[in-house]
């Protein structure tokens, strides 16, 4: 509403955070997993006297720092540039409260990038006790990093006292910020072993490759196996109602929450039975197999974790379209257009209401939803008339728990639906006339007429 | 036209906005050194790559140069995370808008320093092997940063003008309005990148230390190389700075030719240690680089006053409320000295001669 509106057209905003996200996780973890895995396997190479140990986990390190030192801090910085752009309002929030928490987490990111490259370089310049510290460096750095925008990130979801306290302790030390922390803990130990599989595969030396396999698998099962402890643990924090939402309240979500146990499942099994058990006849393809099933399990997961969080992209203070429950009243008495800064039209004018319902999409909507791709609006209304869509609009919060309730006027509500109408005429046999509006049919509890 | 500003959100700011608007352009400073030599960097290793083809010591230069430059991509976005948090906390109001209104240039950014950072351990990594392609491969990596810093200047100059952001709404659509490639905002893009040239240029004689120990005729060559691109710069940098100056509107420029005393003494006090780097550059290289990023520093707090200037008649950065998050704030500088202390002690135990034990 304060901000203009981008649309980015099929994938929608939130997809685009989406995706820059999930890979930023994959690669993130692994930043923190594999700075622990480096320095371990190290001290493991020196105390067993194993020289070819040493060069796996040299060769190792090249690998890592291809990956997390560009793709990591790249798409890292890559999401801060995307959430500026389609929630800017919520970013500009998350930054008021949390600055000191940013700057605290850069001072730990400085650290973590001098010390991976003093790691990588320092194999040939430093001794063996230096080089193994610096190591201890990077991974204190890169896990304090972790912690701190672990905190951010939980807070949004289950910001717990800072509605009321509005300080910095309260909304850090939110409730589901210590067992999200375990879960991310445990997720960087079992990527790090994910990637690690994957390097291991391509060892000549069959003896090393069976040895690092084996030991590859071990983190990622260890890491795997503690991720339900931490994971139970968190969502007994979550508000009720997104507990809901992942477990029957929402099909697509309970879906997405079922395939995220079942990816996770899959890569453990496939890791106990593959690589662990069966080291010798491990190859790059199998360790392929492992990472995209992992990426997978984090992709649905991340997802899900966003989509409870619905009908707020900040827990009980701001709705997914930037807007304020404490800003609702004033908005349903003054009009969304009115009070919106950015929208091409004011006033609703009777003759062009699709003009100006399509504005206040724009403004309301589009933040979730594309008009023919991600989360297609055209899709959603496919097959209602007019008096369904009012009935829906007048409704929304209550017959969709996960979306927020609709904030205008009469009018501009009218327009909205209008133009939603516009987008495509329902079939003959749901065509409902204007003067049926009383028989409006029985709803299912998805919003969708029943048959 | 009437300028748009959203209004602030409703948490207070976390400090007082002059200690964050400090923090933004003392942040800024350590970014722009890196940035410096990451950009023109990148432009003198092309040239180095091409001539290289038929010469030893630029191609022993796109050697070595290569083997530096993964490091400094990587210093060059961490310490640019800082002043974009700090321009978002006091600005972030037009500043959101206008990445807003050209939002897939600016996303584009994000991918563009991924394959530009990508095209660097490329050009390190594989020059032997790439052989002739090496040149074409160092000059895209260049031309990929160079519109990086383009979109940067663009959006920087945008978000000084929210009376153009109404109109160009209504005009264009959102995420597409890069705005008019203005005089002022080419003149920003050609200042930063000459300014750059000439850092990389001080950066490659400061490095040539580094390479007397080994190769003692090489670093002498790159020494003088690198000071002729360093006075080069400096002398089309008066020139472009000029330019800039008075691309500015007369409002703002005057504030640095005698209606601020403040502002021209500033101003002065710049050009006169860029003077001296200069005259420096031969006889000491180490006043020559006092002297130049005393003049850095000075253009980044000129760079501010110029953002306040034009922004006076619609923004005050300070009227939002403020309730000071000091204990977080204290443990912030606490660990920002730790971090510095760690750091410093890594690059100690690097550079010092050792021998490997293992």
């Amino acid at each position: 509403m304060n901000y203009p509106v981008w649309e980015p057209p099929l994938l929608g905003g939130g997809l685009i955070i989406g995706l820059i996200a999930i890979l930023h996780v994959f690669v993130s973890h692994f930043a923190v997993g594999g700075g622990l895995f480096l320095p371990v396997t190290e001290r493991k190479a020196y105390r067993d006297n194993n020289p070819a140990l040493l060069e796996y986990i040299r060769s190792h390190s090249s690998f890592f720092v291809l990956v997390v030192l560009v793709f990591g801090a790249v798409s890292g910085v890559g999401i801060w540039w995307s959430i500026g752009l389609v929630n800017p309002q919520a970013t500009a929030t998350l930054i008021h409260v949390f600055v000191w928490g940013w700057a605290i987490e850069w001072v730990f990111f400085f650290v973590e990038i001098a010390a991976a490259f003093i790691y990588y370089y320092g194999w040939d310049r430093l001794d063996a006790q230096t080089h193994l510290r610096v190591g201890w460096i990077y991974f204190g750095a890169a896990w304090a990093s972790l912690f701190v925008i672990n905190g951010i990130l939980t807070f949004m979801l289950t910001p717990g006292r800072w509605l009321e306290t509005q300080s910095f302790a309260s909304a850090f030390f939110n409730p589901g910020m210590l067992p999200s922390c375990l879960v991310r803990t445990a997720v960087s130990v079992a990527l790090a072993g994910v990637y690690a599989l994957v390097t291991a595969s391509a060892v000549r030396d069959v003896g090393l490759r069976t040895e690092v396999t084996r030991y590859a698998a071990k983190w990622l099962l260890v890491g795997a196996l503690a991720i339900p402890v931490g994971g139970l643990w968190y969502i007994s924090t979550l508000p009720p109602m997104a507990r809901e939402i992942s477990m029957g309240g929402a099909p697509a979500v309970t879906i997405f929450a079922g395939l995220s146990l079942f990816f996770s499942v899959l890569v453990v099994l496939f890791t106990y039975f593959g690589p662990y058990r069966n080291p010798r006849h491990f190859s790059l393809t199998f360790a392929f197999v492992i990472a995209v099933m992992a990426l997978s399990s984090t992709a649905v997961t991340e997802w899900v974790r966003e989509a409870v969080r619905k009908p707020y992209i900040i827990y009980d203070y701001m709705y997914a379209n930037n807007l304020r429950p404490g800003e609702m009243e004033r908005i349903c008495q003054l009009g969304i257009l009115r009070s919106a800064l950015w929208v091409r039209v004011h006033e609703v004018d009777p003759q062009a209401l699709e003009t100006a319902g399509r504005e206040v999409f724009r403004v309301e909507c589009a933040s979730c939803h594309t008009l023919n791709g991600y989360n297609s609006i055209r899709f959603a209304v496919k097959g209602w008339g007019g008096p369904m869509i009012d009935y829906q609009l007048t409704h929304l919060n209550e017959l969709k728990g996960f979306m927020p309730p609709f904030a205008g006027t009469e009018e501009e509500r009218k327009a909205l639906g209008a133009w939603l109408a516009s987008l495509g005429p329902p079939p003959p046999n749901l065509e409902i006339s204007p003067g049926e509006k009383a028989q409006t049919p029985p709803l299912s509890p998805e919003g969708a007429p029943r048959p | 036209m009437i300028p748009v500003i959203p209004a602030p959100v409703p948490v207070p700011q976390p400090a007082p906005t002059w200690l964050l608007q400090f923090l933004l352009v003392f942040t800024f400073i350590l970014h722009l050194l890196p940035m410096d030599f990451l950009l023109g960097g990148v432009v003198m290793l092309t040239v180095s790559a091409f001539r290289g083809r038929n010469d030893s010591k630029h191609r022993e230069f796109a050697r070595r140069g290569a083997r530096v430059m993964p490091a400094v991509v990587a210093f060059a976005i961490t310490l640019g995370v800082a002043p974009l948090l700090f321009l978002q906390l006091v600005y972030g109001r037009l500043f959101y808008t206008s990445s807003v209104l050209m939002a897939w240039f600016w996303l584009a950014v994000v991918f563009l320093v991924l394959l530009g950072y990508y095209g660097v351990y490329w050009f390190n990594l594989q020059q032997e092997e790439l052989g002739r392609r090496a040149a074409w491969v160092v000059l895209l990596t260049a031309v990929i940063f160079l519109q990086v810093a383009l979109v940067f200047s663009m959006n920087m100059t945008a978000m000084l003008h929210p009376e153009d952001f109404y109109k160009e709404f209504l005009n264009g659509e959102v995420g597409r309005i890069f705005g008019p490639l203005t005089n002022s905002g080419l003149a920003r893009f050609l200042h930063f990148v000459v300014a750059a040239l000439a850092m990389a240029g001080l950066g490659t004689a400061l490095l040539s230390r580094l390479w007397r120990r080994d190769a003692p005729e090489f670093a002498a060559w790159a020494h003088r190389y690198g000071l002729r691109w360093f006075h080069a710069g400096i002398g089309t940098e008066l020139l472009v700075g000029l330019w800039f100056l008075f691309s500015l509107p007369v409002q703002v420029r005057g504030q640095f030719l005698g209606q601020s005393q403040v502002g021209t003494g500033l101003l002065v006090a710049a050009v006169l240690l860029a003077i001296v780097a200069v005259v420096a550059a031969r006889p000491s290289l180490a006043v020559s680089t006092a002297a130049i990023v005393g003049t850095i520093s000075l253009m980044a707090v000129i760079r501010h006053l110029v953002r306040v200037a034009y922004l006076e008649p619609y923004f005050d950065p300070g009227s939002e409320p403020v309730r000071g998050q000091w204990v977080v704030f204290t443990l912030f500088v606490l660990l920002l000295v730790a971090g510095i202390a760690t750091v410093a002690w890594m690059l100690y135990v690097f550079f010092r001669p050792a021998s490997r034990t293992a």
